[in-house]
Parts: C-alpha cells; structure tokens; sequence
C-alpha cells in the first residue's frame, strides 16, 4: 500500500524533529511576542468596542421586554377591573330594576287602594248628600204640605160637615195635634230606622 | 426538496471530483507529495523579536480581522436602529456566545466579571476562527503554504495561555490579597506546595498544549487524507473537515471555559466548592486528552 510507504518519511520526520533545519515546534520564539501584542490588541478592541455593545443591546432588549411585559400585566389588570366594575354595575343595575319593579308594583296596589277607599268615600259621600237632600225635600214638602194640608183639611171638612169649622181656635188645635200626631211618626220613623241601621 | 437538491449537489460535486481527481492523478507530475514536513514554517528574523513565523502572524492577523469584522458589523447593526430590538442573526451569534459566556462567569465568580467574562469571550472568538482557517483549502499538501493554522502553533497557544494564566493570578491576588494568594499553595497542608506550585505552573502549559495538540494533529490529519489519491481523498477530508469544524469550536469553548474556572479557582476560597471545581476542570483536561494521544500516532 502507498500510504504506509508515504508515513514512514513522515514518523522519521516526527522523530528526528530536533535535528532538522526546523527549530522544535514546542519551543516559542519571537512569534510569541507578536501574537501576544496580537491577541492583547484584539482583547482591547473587543473589549472597548464590542462586547459592552452587545451587552448593552441585550441589556435593552430584555428590558423592553420586561416593559412590555409590566404592561400587559398592567393592561390585564385594568380590564378585569373594568369587568368586575361592570359586572358590579350590572348586578347594581339588576338590583335597582327589581326594586323599582318591587317598589311600581306597591305604588300600583296602594293606588288602586287609595283610589278604593277614595271611590268608597265619594259614594257615601253621593249617597249621603241625596239621602240629605231627600231629607231636605221632604222637610221642605213636609213643611209646605203643614201649612196647606190644614186649612184644605178644614175646608174640606167644612164643606162636608156644611158648617164652617171656622172656630179657628178649635181646627187649629185639631190641626196642630194631628200634625204633632203626624210628626211625632215621623220622627219616630227615622229615629227606627237609624237605629235598625246602626 | 431542499435536501434533495442538497443531495443531488453532492453527488454531481463527487462524480465531478472523482473525474478530476481521475485526470489529474494519471497526468500530475508526483513525488515531492510524499513528504509531510512538521513544524515548518517561513521565518524571518525581525528586529527586537527575533525569529518569528510569518505564516503564523499572516493567519493571525486574518482570524483577528475576521472576528473584528464580524464585531462591528454586529454592533453596526445594532447602533443603526436603537429602537428596534429584533436582533439580526450576526447579533445572535454574538449575543448567544457573549450570554453563555456571561452566565458562566456569574455562576462561577458571583458576578460578570468586567474583565474575565470579556477576556472569555474574545479568546472563544479568535480561537474559534484561527481554528476554522484550518478548513480552508489553502495549502493542499504543499510545504509553501497559503495559511497555515495559528493554533496549530504554540507561539500562539503559549502566548493565549500566558494570558489566561497571568489574568488569572492578578485576580486571585486582587481579591485575596498577595499574601492570602500565596497562602493557598500551601493549603489544605503545607506539605502540599509542591503540588500546587506545579499545578498552577502546568495549568498554562496545558491550556495551550491542548488546544495547540488538537489543531496541530487535525492538519497532520488533513495532510495524510492529502496523500491519498485525489478520487478517494475528498470522502474522508469532508468527513474530517466536519469533524475538524466541531472540534475548533469544542477547543475554543474548553479554552474559554477554562478560563472561567481558572479565575473561579483564583478567587474561591478553600471549600468544597474548589475542590468541585478543580476536579471538573481536570476532568475536562481528562476527557480532551485521549483527541490529543490518539490523533498523532498514526503508526
């Protein structure tokens, strides 16, 4: 095989590293001080221009991340409380709706009471004006019928008897008792009938 | 449909590549191919320095710019539009990597740290894109390479480690204090410092051992899949360009993690807690280290 062939000058190579032109790989020379300048340069530049950059960008990032966060935390909070004001409103509203039906519907009982009780009143109060007035008309026609039912009495029974009852002493007597008579039934009348009543 | 198109593209690029390899396998001229030269590199000798790997600095300096660019193009968009806070993807890729980063060191400093948690971030990026250069065709088995890998450099990996390492120990005298940082080597028993002297000298050594043994055997790789006929190599050189893509970005995490703890072990105080740590971290030393025997024994 080739490749065994081509390895050996390269194990003798290894080997006899010491002795060739080339210096030992292991030991620096002045290659070291200007990788060192090389790489301190490096170190310098990443750390003066680069590193505090991306630093400071991840730094912003996470911060406004964190903002937006506190945000919506803030957003979430204002909407539920926004919901649990309006679901309060809500149930307040429901509330207020029942009692005002509630509070309608007394109103509406005691109206048709009061309009009850005030229609009660009224017809009694109808009913006794006529019942007054009848009683006033009676009076009236009571009063009337005593002046005329005497002398017609006496002129009637005059001209039946045919002698002038004119002793105007004695009819008028006669007259008074028989409407005493008469008004005393009179009174005894509704006097009865107040007391069947009552 | 999309992965049928997907998979169609594959098989025409397999077949085309099959021809070609085919071809250029029959008429190609051969032999210099055979030899596979490690730890080369072009230098130059340059005042106050020395000798330095041009290669080296030349793909350093391409990964730096690389992670720059991506840098400010993210923080363009970013400056652009304040306002707007939805990130472009570049910004994600940037904010998923800075935010890990960030957590990890809060949970393991207490707090983000303003100099460690950077620190982390920037060797996790560069390292991240000096690795992936390695995935980059650009030197298809020829010594004068286009780019080669930083890290597969130890001038590199030593110079990240020293640091991490020198990070380290001014934190830990920062928060303890220099004497109540000295105090810990010698803790939880006096007779321990050499214990713990060593580890904390081996701690770099492996920081950049680890990372520089991973890149360094993944080219290695990459050149043996290169030895083979062109009509075969392209099956195992996507598989382990795959592969070689999630390990660089495993290394840079390891490395930057690492970090982290290093500084979280600097700055704790001597509980359980450190122990909990520093058996982590030798646990993730622990599970790399079999990527980093494994992979250079090709015998």
């Amino acid at each position: 095989m080739a490749l065994t062939e081509q390895l050996v000058p390269l194990v003798l190579a290894a080997a006899g590293e010491g002795e060739e032109e080339t210096s030992n790989f292991l030991v620096p020379n002045g290659t070291f001080f200007i990788e060192l300048a090389a790489f301190l340069l490096l170190f310098w530049l990443l750390t003066r221009y680069i590193i505090p950059f991306i630093n400071g960008a991840m730094e912003r990032r996470q911060e406004a991340i964190r903002a937006e966060f506190a945000e919506l935390d803030e957003a979430k909070a204002e909407a539920k409380g926004a919901e649990e004001e309006y679901k309060a409103q809500l149930a307040d509203a429901r509330k207020e709706a029942a009692r005002i039906r509630e509070e309608a519907r007394e109103q509406g009982s005691q109206i048709v009471a009061e309009a009850r009780e005030a229609a009660v009143v009224e017809a009694n109060r109808v009913k006794e004006q006529a019942q007054a007035q009848i009683a006033a008309e009676r009076q009236a026609a009571l009063t009337s019928l005593r002046a005329e039912v005497g002398s017609l009495a006496t002129t009637l029974a005059g001209r039946i008897v045919g002698e002038a009852l004119e002793d105007d002493e004695r009819s008028n007597r006669v007259v008074d008792r028989f409407l005493a008579d008469l008004e005393a039934l009179e009174s005894a009348r509704p006097a009865a009938q107040n007391g069947a009543t009552s | 449909m999309t992965l049928k198109k997907v998979s169609n593209g594959a098989l025409v690029l397999a077949v085309v590549s099959f021809i070609v390899g085919v071809v250029w396998n029959t008429t190609g001229e051969k032999g210099e191919k055979s030899e596979i030269h490690i730890g080369e590199h072009r230098t130059a000798d340059w005042p106050l320095v020395g000798t330095v790997h041009i290669d080296t600095i030349i793909s350093t300096f391409v990964a730096g710019a690389v992670v720059l660019l991506l840098g400010f193009l993210a923080r363009r968009a970013l400056t652009r539009d304040p306002e707007d806070h939805v990130p472009t993807k570049l910004q994600l890729i940037w904010e998923a990597v800075v935010g890990q980063v960030n957590s990890q060191v809060e949970d393991n400093l207490g707090k983000v740290h303003p100099y460690a948690a950077p620190l982390a971030i920037s060797l996790f990026f560069f390292i991240l894109f000096a690795n992936w250069i390695e995935l980059l065709p650009l030197k298809v088995n020829e010594s004068d390479h286009l780019l080669s890998v930083p890290t597969a450099d130890t001038n590199l990996t030593y110079a990240l480690a020293a640091v991490t390492i020198i990070s380290v120990w001014a934190y830990g005298i920062r928060q303890k204090g220099l004497g109540g940082y000295l105090k810990h080597f010698f803790e939880p028993f006096p007779v321990m410092f050499p214990l713990n002297l060593l580890e904390e000298l081996i701690k770099p050594v492996t920081l950049a051992l680890r990372l520089f043994g991973n890149i360094f055997a993944g080219g290695i790789m990459l050149a043996l899949i290169g030895l083979m006929p062109f009509y075969i190599a392209w099956a195992p050189n996507l598989l382990w360009k795959a592969f070689g893509g999630a390990i660089a970005v495993i290394q840079a995490f390891i490395f930057a993690l690492l970090t982290v703890l290093y500084f979280a072990m600097a700055g704790a105080g001597h509980g359980d807690e450190h122990h909990d740590e520093h058996d982590e971290a030798k646990d993730e030393e622990h599970a790399d280290s079999p990527e980093v025997d494994k992979v250079p024994v090709p015998a």
